[in-house]
């Protein structure tokens, strides 16, 4: 190249391809992007945080909690799922062979073997697993055939993942549940364990209080700092502070004295309580368990 | 410190220069080959730049398979739907009822009734004459507004009230409504609550 | 090619030009390096000790955590690359670098700027932006600083003589460009009243990581390297044509990496990462391959020198780009997300990458611009080893606890609290690691102190002298 010109206009036609790609295409994608709506009730999504708790966004990212807390839940698959909930009159064992002369319909010959394998040992205990895998027509052609001769069957849409094994959410994060956090804190290192459904598992504002001043009093082997400093101790006036914390005796201040959360503490707990990514969307479908029945 | 005793420029200038020769042919080819597989792998995995696949969803076909076709959340849906076009508008959505209108149904024994048949009864024929809710009776007429509605979309209506604002009683079904409605008949009489309580449940 | 005969400027003259605006940057930048660096060490104690620092905020790991990261890209990474390419683009166009007191004023803004920008960061004003931390205030300092350091540069290119540019020329032209535009487009959306709302937000930030800690750090990284390493090798570069196919391959594949593949966006976005990650494969191989050629069968004896930096961060470079585009491979970030791993490739590709280059150009400029041997020759080779094996025993504990620590977090009969175990045995050797890189920074920093102190006492006895010797009146320079 013999002038800078051209240097010049690589690297800005480079740039700006990167740009148009990355930073203009999500823009115009998904920074337009509204509320959107929970699979089947229809509520909106995401749900608007309280004051106090959009306050704690801000406390979580002056204190850097991202620098060791994810915010996203990865998933790995997903499956459909069909299951029999009531043999009706049919004993297990006939409604073994039943399913097994059902193979030969052209829709299941390629799971076959799954499905049969599945009811090998299946004594009649419910619910029963029949099928789980990809195809959702094998799932409404089961339900079809056994609903006709009696036989109730559940089908679900069930996600699959690491994180979602270990209860840190039932489906993957998306877009959407970040629609009102600015800033967006995803965070990229699991130093601590994800905290997009925080709100479900630890949804008790008095222990995230706790946990945050003196961690390892409720979580043993917890490696995160105390956060004492959002933390007040004063001495106990003729009555204790209604919000006093209430803690082991372990981690119990001198006597006489007790540990009061500021402002800024009681936002961040809200803002942890409010932490609930975890309703069906389209881009997130799966099936909740319903306490219905 | 004094730069002026040393001779000022050697010439040559020991700028380093760079041999003139273009890049060989192998990396281009390696690269024409790993755009070629990455392309393959932009085409199978990108979604086509579709808003709603995520990973580990490849395509909105994909997506569309694994969306829940019927289940309990399904139900309550499609009955909240109904209820709020139908009945909400004398029952209210909150299932309080409104003075003077209609009883409540939050918490109303008609509603939690073990067994559904007189439930059933009350949308299928419709009410004349007093009832009693929650200790209070209620004297006036409800036409019968479920009629009309399919045997899953009364089963459905009645599931969401027997399932809303705390009320936690059992499924109806489809099956349910079919056979009260087949016992009512063609031409339905609208009873009293008193009518009602000799039926069985 | 061929050095214009008939317009003789002394080199030296030219280092001379460059000697206020390199100390202004050098001093400032090897002053943050050592900040950083203990800022880093306090960060990592948290680990150690996880209520060190319970009633102290300031030094909480997530503020020390980010401000030591700042320091170390924006502390000392870019106002050293920027001295450096001061210096090769006035000795490139063989001409005094033009407008010297702009670069200057800039520095001593940039310096600002980062001070305003750690203090916020320690007080809990951050962004809450990887790498975009710094509050607007320092922000708007430091890319008006850039500004400045960029117009000087690029008015020093365009006096040069020999028309016909250099690899070099392309590489750190391009990186000037490129930090001016991202950093504008990253501040401009971000760090503003009205950002986009949710997830863009993220999406930009991984953007801008990217453009910085990968294309950037290879723009400038290389465009120095391949200035240094033809120079001291004796030997032309191998070859330009090599270098522009290198240069090209990267600014348009690697500006699309950044989106990492687990990432709660739409599936094109990391795929389309995923992609370019693939295809930045080849730039790093091709800009690896031509300094190796370049220095092969080179005589040169090093012994910890310029030479032994740039050629460790050459390696560098070749080896931590390679893992840090591992990483947006969708079946290996499985293991690799969410953790130390990617602190790991960071670290080594500012440290152990940029880092090591940037030491050596200053070792290299220092003496020539100073006109001086440097005070302690010793310790500035002690340095290098201090590096070298500092930077390898900070990064490959992190990166193999990582693997380590992937391995459990992927598997979910493995409680979390094991995962988290399994990455502190190899935090404690890491540190270790770290504590020598600071040693050798600490080299760097005294180095740098000395020579501006003496500088300094020398101007006051030139004055001194012009004051008592009032007849002799030519010689005070610089």
């Amino acid at each position: 190249m013999k002038n800078g010109f051209t240097v010049f206009v690589a690297a800005f036609v480079a740039f700006g391809a990167s740009w148009l790609g990355l930073v203009y295409g999500p823009l115009k994608q998904l920074g337009v992007a509204k509320e959107t709506t929970v699979l089947q009730l229809g509520d909106k999504w995401p749900v608007q945080r309280t004051g106090a708790a959009t306050l704690g966004l801000q406390v979580y990212r002056g204190n850097g909690c991202a620098a060791c807390h994810t915010e996203q839940v990865h998933q790995t698959g997903a499956a459909n799922v069909i299951s029999i909930t009531d043999l009706g009159s049919h004993k297990s064992s006939d409604l073994k062979d039943f399913i097994t002369s059902l193979m030969v319909v052209p829709e299941l010959m390629n799971c076959s073997n799954a499905i049969t394998g599945n009811l090998a040992g299946w004594n009649g205990e419910l619910p029963k697993v029949l099928y789980c895998g990809a195809q959702d027509t094998v799932v409404s052609l089961l339900g079809d055939k056994l609903k006709a001769v009696g036989v109730k069957t559940e089908p679900r849409v069930i996600t699959t993942g690491t994180d979602i094994a270990r209860g840190w959410g039932t489906r993957q994060s998306v877009a959407a549940d970040y629609l009102y956090d600015s800033p967006v804190q995803l965070g990229n290192l699991r130093a601590g364990p994800d905290l997009a459904t925080i709100g479900v598992r630890a949804p008790d504002l008095n222990w995230q209080l706790q946990h945050l001043y003196a961690p390892r009093s409720v979580v043993k082997d917890s490696t995160m700092p105390a956060f004492r400093y959002l933390f007040t101790v004063q001495k106990i006036g003729t009555l204790s502070a209604p919000d006093a914390l209430v803690l082991p005796k372990a981690f119990e201040p001198a006597d006489g004295y007790e540990v009061v959360p500021t402002p800024a503490a009681k936002e961040l707990a809200a803002y942890l309580v409010s932490l609930k990514n975890n309703a069906p969307l389209y881009e997130a479908p799966f099936t909740p368990i319903t306490a219905a029945k | 410190m004094s730069d002026e005793t040393k001779p000022c420029c050697s010439s040559g200038n020991g700028e380093p220069t760079a041999t003139r020769s273009t890049a060989p042919m192998w990396i281009i080819v390696v690269t024409l080959v790993l755009l070629f597989t990455g392309g393959l792998f932009l085409d199978s995995h990108s979604g086509w730049f579709d808003k709603n696949v995520y990973a580990p969803y490849q395509s909105s076909a994909q997506l569309e398979s694994f969306q829940p076709k019927s289940g309990a959340q399904a139900v309550l849906a499609r009955g909240k739907g109904i209820y709020e076009s139908v009945c909400g508008i004398c029952h209210g959505s909150d299932g309080l009822g409104k003075p003077g209108q209609a009883p409540p149904l939050a918490g109303s024994e008609w509603v939690m009734a073990k067994g559904v048949k007189r439930l059933l009864h009350i949308p299928l024929a419709g009410v004349a004459g007093v009832i009693q809710v929650g200790g209070k009776d209620w004297n006036m007429n409800m036409a019968a507004m479920g009629a009309a509605l399919s045997d899953d979309d009364l089963a459905a209506v009645l599931t969401y009230v027997r399932s809303s604002w705390g009320n936690k009683a059992g499924v109806v079904t489809g099956d349910d409504v079919k056979s009260v409605r087949a016992e009512i008949g063609k031409s339905p009489q609208p009873m009293s609550g008193d009518q009602m309580m000799k039926m069985p449940e | 090619m061929n050095p214009t005969e008939n317009k003789t400027i002394c080199s030296s003259e030219i280092d001379v030009s460059c000697r206020v605006p390199l100390l202004a940057l050098f001093g400032g930048a090897a002053l943050w390096l050592v900040l950083g660096l203990a800022l880093g060490i306090a960060a990592m104690l948290s680990f150690h000790k996880p209520d060190m620092f319970a009633d102290c905020p300031v030094l909480n790991y997530g503020h020390a955590q980010a401000a030591a990261n700042d320091l170390l890209l924006y502390g000392f990474v870019i106002p050293a690359a920027l001295g450096v390419i001061l210096w090769i683009f006035a000795r490139l166009s063989q001409s005094p670098l033009a407008l010297p007191i702009v670069p200057v004023v800039a520095a001593n803004l940039w310096h600002v700027g980062v001070l305003v920008g750690t203090i916020s960061i320690l007080l809990g004003y951050s962004t809450g932006h990887p790498w975009l931390e710094y509050p607007r205030g320092a922000s708007v300092l430091l890319f008006a600083a850039f500004m400045l350091v960029a117009v000087s540069a690029v008015a020093t290119m365009g006096f040069r003589l020999n028309r016909e540019l250099y690899p070099s020329h392309w590489f750190l032209f391009a990186a000037l460009l490129w930090f001016v535009w991202s950093y504008g487009t990253a501040n401009l959306f971000l760090v503003c009243n009205h950002p986009p709302r949710g997830v863009v937000q993220a999406v930009i930030d991984w953007w801008l990581t990217n453009n910085f800690l990968f294309v950037w750090l290879a723009l400038a990284g290389v465009g120095i390297a391949f200035y240094f390493l033809p120079k001291i090798a004796g030997k032309p570069l191998a070859s330009s044509g090599y270098a522009l196919f290198g240069f090209f391959t990267l600014v348009f594949f690697g500006a699309w990496v950044g989106i990492p593949s687990g990432a709660p966006v739409p599936a094109w976005l990391p795929t389309v990462s995923a992609f370019a990650a693939l295809l930045s494969i080849i730039p790093v191989f091709a800009l690896g391959i031509i300094a190796r050629k370049t220095v092969w069968g080179a005589n040169v004896t090093c012994f910890g020198g310029p030479f032994c930096f740039i050629r460790f961060g050459m390696l560098s470079f070749v080896a931590a780009n390679l893992l840090y585009l591992g990483e947006f491979c969708p079946r290996a970030s499985r293991v690799l997300d969410f953790t130390w791993f990617n602190v790991g490739v960071t670290q080594w590709q500012l440290l152990g990458f940029a880092g090591m280059i940037l030491c050596g150009a200053i070792y290299e400029i220092l003496p020539r611009v100073m006109n001086k041997e440097l005070p302690f020759t010793k310790l500035a080779k002690l340095n290098f080893f201090l590096f070298a094996g500092g930077t390898l025993l900070f990064v490959i504990p992190l990166l193999i606890g990582g693997v380590e620590q992937g391995m459990k977090l992927r598997d979910a009969a493995v409680p979390f609290a094991d995962a988290s175990a399994v990455a502190l045995k190899f935090l404690r050797i890491s540190t270790t690691g770290q504590l020598l890189v600071l040693l050798g920074a600490l080299c760097l920093l005294l180095n740098i102190l000395v020579m501006t102190i003496q500088w300094k006492l020398g101007l006051v006895k030139c004055v001194i002298a012009a004051v008592t010797a009032p007849l002799k009146t030519s010689e005070v320079k610089s």
